[in-house]
């Protein structure tokens, strides 16, 4: 019996090895083409002129805010040799559920392109409005550059910012504003990061 | 005789969501949204209909030692062929689904099926029963997650995990008040006294 057991496991072990030798090139191209969707849709005004280069990682300085991993993997947007913007990943980690990941699209003069939050586990109905698929929330952050506002601007409504937030849920959009500000506030002083000039 | 008993089993009678309360922990996480509870419903479905058709299939082969293992090995190798074929196939349902995807293997329902039904049952009845039972579960977690979505544009705590409790305990109300109505029309069916189970709700026969 025992080895009629193992026999068993044998024939669910080619089964699977099957099904996953089929399935590994298909799970490679849907990943990628999800990625290259969420860039997409995330560049799009820079899309026009540019095309999505190869990721490469960014190593920060030491200065560099807790909102940014070091190192950096940056995804340039290229206009054949010349840089023109760059998306770059961040993440808030004092969300009400965990760490919220985000995606941030900047062009070379460090104006903000697109932000979208990727990956998160805020609460259904308050906090995951910071979502494209729930609201447009975060969507007001498009166009604006960093030096457009002063720092203490760069916050939501409550503590004093130019930010909404959303009835009953604050620590949301907070944790996803001061995150972004910080984020923006390093690529200021590494402009090279999105192919910018100091 | 013995197949339309097996349906109205799994859709009505014995439905795994509403009387014997099997694989709640999905039911109540996935069904905030309609596509999360199609696509965990059609997987569950899948694993459960191909893990009894096999589980019957084998049935002669195994005996009491290694009947355990031998059907955790069959359901964990078909959600694993699941869970590679969605993420082939439909990748962002794959990301909605996250973790509940792998843990159809901890479903109750699957295991419970085989135990219950697929290891002394042909081919077709244990086929039927899959589908049946599936189709059953499919049904129930697709209108929690429209009750829910529906209602969670009024009241928030619909999308919460409790408004997940209240939604599936009003169907369970429902299902039982439906079911008192049909009984006076009905004549009582037998209990089916092949297999025994620890019901939670309904009548202890």
């Amino acid at each position: 019996m025992t080895l009629r057991l193992a026999l068993f496991g044998l024939i669910a072990g080619v089964f699977v090895s099957v099904i996953y030798v089929i399935t590994e090139p298909m799970i490679i191209e849907s990943k990628e083409e999800a990625r290259t969707k969420r860039l997409y849709s995330l560049a799009e005004p820079l899309l026009n002129d540019g095309r999505i280069g190869n990721p490469v990682n960014e190593v920060l300085t030491s200065n560099a805010p807790v909102s940014l991993i070091n190192p950096l993997p940056v995804t340039p947007i290229n206009d054949g040799e010349l840089q023109i913007g760059a998306v770059i990943p961040f993440r808030a980690l004092d969300g009400y559920s965990g760490t919220i990941k985000l995606l941030l699209a900047l062009d070379r003069e460090r104006r903000i392109v697109g932000v979208r939050a990727i990956d998160h586990k805020e609460t259904p109905g308050l906090g995951d409005k910071i979502d494209t698929r729930k609201t447009d929330w975060i969507l007001q952050f498009n166009g604006l550059r960093y030096v457009d506002l002063s720092p203490t601007e760069w916050a939501v409504a409550k503590d004093g910012g130019q930010f909404d937030s959303f009835t009953g849920a604050t620590i949301t959009p907070r944790a996803v504003v001061n995150a972004l500000a910080k984020t923006l506030a390093y690529v200021e002083t590494h402009p090279e990061i999105v192919g910018g000039e100091k | 005789m013995r197949l339309a008993t097996v349906w109205l089993d799994g859709l009505w009678d014995r439905n795994p969501g509403l009387i014997q309360l099997l694989g709640l922990c999905p039911l109540l996480a996935v069904s905030n949204t309609v596509d999360n509870a199609i696509g965990l419903g059609f997987a569950t479905l899948f694993v459960l209909v191909i893990s009894n058709a096999s589980i019957s299939l084998i049935r002669h082969l195994v005996d009491e030692a290694i009947r355990l293992p031998a059907f955790v090995l069959v359901i964990a190798t078909l959600t694993t062929s699941a869970e590679l074929l969605i993420q082939a196939f439909d990748y962002p349902l794959y990301q909605s689904l996250g973790i509940f995807l792998p843990l159809i293997v901890t479903n109750c329902l699957i295991l419970g099926r085989a135990e219950a039904l697929a290891r002394r049952e042909p081919l077709l009845v244990s086929t039927m029963d899959g589908l049946a039972q599936g189709l059953g579960f499919f049904l129930v977690l697709v209108s929690l997650g429209a009750i829910r979505e529906w209602a969670s544009d009024t009241i928030i705590l619909a999308a919460l995990p409790p408004g997940a409790f209240i939604a599936l305990g009003m169907l369970i109300a429902l299902h039982q008040a439906i079911q008192k109505i049909l009984k006076r029309f009905r004549s009582k069916p037998q209990p089916n006294t092949q297999y025994r189970r620890v019901r939670t709700t309904g009548d202890i026969p």
